[in-house]
């Protein structure tokens, strides 16, 4: 490896670092907002750091507007969708490595379709059909809503964690007299652990992170998840925009915290290799 | 390996075991996705008003061909499409070209980079909202200091500015993937097509022309298809930051469809809209399916 020229090194930073800071901007305003008080939001000019920070915005956010109660939502949901798809799509997955090595097209071909839905055209049915069955504002109705997105997604993710496992190990287990589920549920499953926590871990921000599919299920405030809360607070009262930024934080941490640890799992995850060609 | 003689061959009974497996989750698609899915197409043939619903055969699609919101929107869905995922491809690329030759701090800045992208787009949005508010926002600020503009602007309220708006927001929160699976991309390149290339005495921008742009090739056309059938279908940014207001300036067709049913109540019509805007997707599928071959354990995402 040749390297040179030192400033070419230095310009490469400075763009990268220039960058970074519009990428990012908008986050660190979120965060300065959320940390404000209510007095300070609407300054000229407005200040990019201030000595008056405190996390008051938090508290009210939490103990005076449903926020708390958005997210436990958001947590039912997304956790009652992640167990459901990946239980379900663990199956699949199994099914689809081992029982199909020349490929179950079809299948495939169905998988990818169901994946590639607009979810605007679905809502349309969803919505009838959950209140046909008095099922709006249940965790149910959300569950099964964002099952029809998170399961496409977690047996193709899941397919390709499978793949890497050798099918030599699961044949063995058989000739030692196992059956099927057998060698499914006691030899396959631990291996495949790593995969299955990243591919729960994905499809739980899938779930947390979506939007329309809430919007249109839920009516009673007191059942919006957090994405739908928190789009609703901008025109519901006057806006306190460092209570909105707190409830946007609160939103966003845990999603960023888990991605920060997937990272390395990302690309793989979501392309099932289209990189590696 | 398989030989064929007797009544069921192992290989017939493995396939039998093989489909009890994927069984679960084929039916369950059937009732979360089929089902839906023919009950929208059903709708797409029907007038409905309340619990009566009287068929009218394809009156619904004819209604939304014959009316100009469906062809504006048709539009406005095209350019949004086509300028975001350019500008995601374009950016992203870039960005990685950026990083990749970085030494260290890189998983870091990868971590940094991707923030936007993680956020729940409908969160994202209603961030952007603060900082493009007309008196108070910060965009309007910084731009007034830096002497890019005299008065603050109606980001929102004026169409041009209004999808200028949408189109922002959408770069900055698509455009950190596509620079992860560049990022990824340009570490296949084996380093000796480089040397190679330089030894020849090809510069910077001749190395990136014959040696980093064929190798992406493939890579940059799979990620722009995904990323076409990704944007086309997005409804929450545009839902969040302006409903498709103003004056539709910003309605691409999901924004149609949920106004069209849940603004205007006519279900028959939305489901046609939907119908239609699956289509647009299914060509775009059709291609990308064909592109990776997935049954032959390509790629496809």
């Amino acid at each position: 490896m040749s390297r040179r020229a030192q400033p070419a090194d230095a310009l490469r930073w400075a763009a990268t670092l220039g960058a970074l800071a519009i990428v990012v901007f908008p986050l660190y305003w979120m965060l300065n907002t959320s940390l404000k008080p209510a007095t300070e939001i609407f300054l000229s000019p407005p200040t990019f750091a201030s000595r008056n920070w405190s996390l008051d915005a938090y508290a009210t956010v939490l103990n005076q507007r449903p926020v708390g109660r958005y997210f436990l939502n958001s947590l039912v949901v997304a956790l009652g969708t992640t167990v459901l798809s990946v239980t379900l799509a663990a199956f699949a997955a199994y099914g689809f490595t081992r029982f199909f090595p020349r490929g179950a097209t079809p299948f495939i071909v169905f998988l990818l379709f169901t994946k590639m839905l607009p979810e605007t055209l679905l809502i349309v049915p969803y919505f009838q059909l959950m209140s046909d069955l008095g099922l709006l504002d249940t965790y149910a109705a959300l569950i099964l809503a964002y099952s029809s997105f998170a399961l496409p997604f977690s047996v193709w993710m899941l397919i390709g964690f499978f793949r890497s496992i050798p099918r030599d190990i699961d044949e063995a287990a058989m000739i030692d007299g196992a059956s099927y589920l057998q060698a499914f549920v006691r030899v396959i499953l631990p291996l495949a652990r790593p995969g299955l926590v990243a591919v729960a871990l994905f499809t739980f921000l899938i779930a947390w992170n979506s939007y329309v599919w809430a919007l249109v299920l839920t009516t009673d405030s007191s059942m919006y998840v957090l994405s739908v809360g928190i789009a609703n607070m901008v025109g519901e009262y006057r806006v306190q925009w460092n209570e909105l930024m707190a409830a946007a934080v609160i939103a966003a941490l845990p999603v960023m915290v888990l991605y920060s640890l997937l990272e390395r799992h990302l690309v793989d995850a979501i392309t099932s290799g289209a990189v590696k060609g | 390996m398989t030989t064929t003689q007797g009544r069921t061959t192992p290989w017939q009974r493995r396939r039998r075991v093989g489909y009890a497996f994927i069984a679960p989750v084929f039916l369950f698609l059937c009732a979360v996705v089929v089902v839906p899915l023919l009950h929208a197409l059903w709708t797409s043939l029907h007038r409905v008003r309340g619990l009566n619903a009287t068929f009218v055969g394809l009156q619904n699609y004819a209604r939304v061909l014959a009316d100009d919101a469906f062809w504006h929107s048709l539009a406005v869905s095209l350019e949004f499409t086509g300028l975001c995922v350019a500008l995601h491809m374009i950016l992203g690329l870039a960005l990685a070209l950026l990083l990749h030759e970085l030494r260290f701090a890189r998983t870091a800045l990868r971590i940094a980079f991707l923030t936007p992208w993680m956020l729940a787009p409908a969160v994202g949005a209603t961030i952007w909202l603060w900082l493009l508010e007309p008196q108070f926002g910060v965009v309007n600020y910084l731009l007034q200091a830096a002497g890019l503009l005299s008065a603050p602007l109606a980001w929102l309220g004026t169409p041009g500015l209004a999808f200028a708006s949408v189109v922002t927001v959408d770069v900055w929160r698509g455009m950190p993937f596509v620079m992860l699976l560049m990022l990824a991309g340009l570490q296949t390149i084996p380093r000796e097509q480089y040397e190679a290339a330089a030894m020849d005495g090809a510069l910077a921008w001749q190395r990136f022309r014959h040696v980093t742009l064929p190798n992406l090739r493939y890579l940059l056309v799979v990620s722009s298809t995904l990323d076409i059938i990704n944007t086309i279908r997005h409804y929450d940014i545009i839902g969040v930051m302006t409903a498709g207001g103003p004056a539709g300036a910003t309605e691409v067709l999901p924004v149609l469809l949920y106004n069209t049913a849940f603004r205007g109540n006519r279900f028959g019509e939305a489901a046609a809209i939907g119908v239609l805007l699956l289509l647009i997707v299914l060509a775009f599928s059709i291609f990308h399916i064909r592109l990776t071959k997935p049954e032959q354990g390509g790629a496809a995402a």
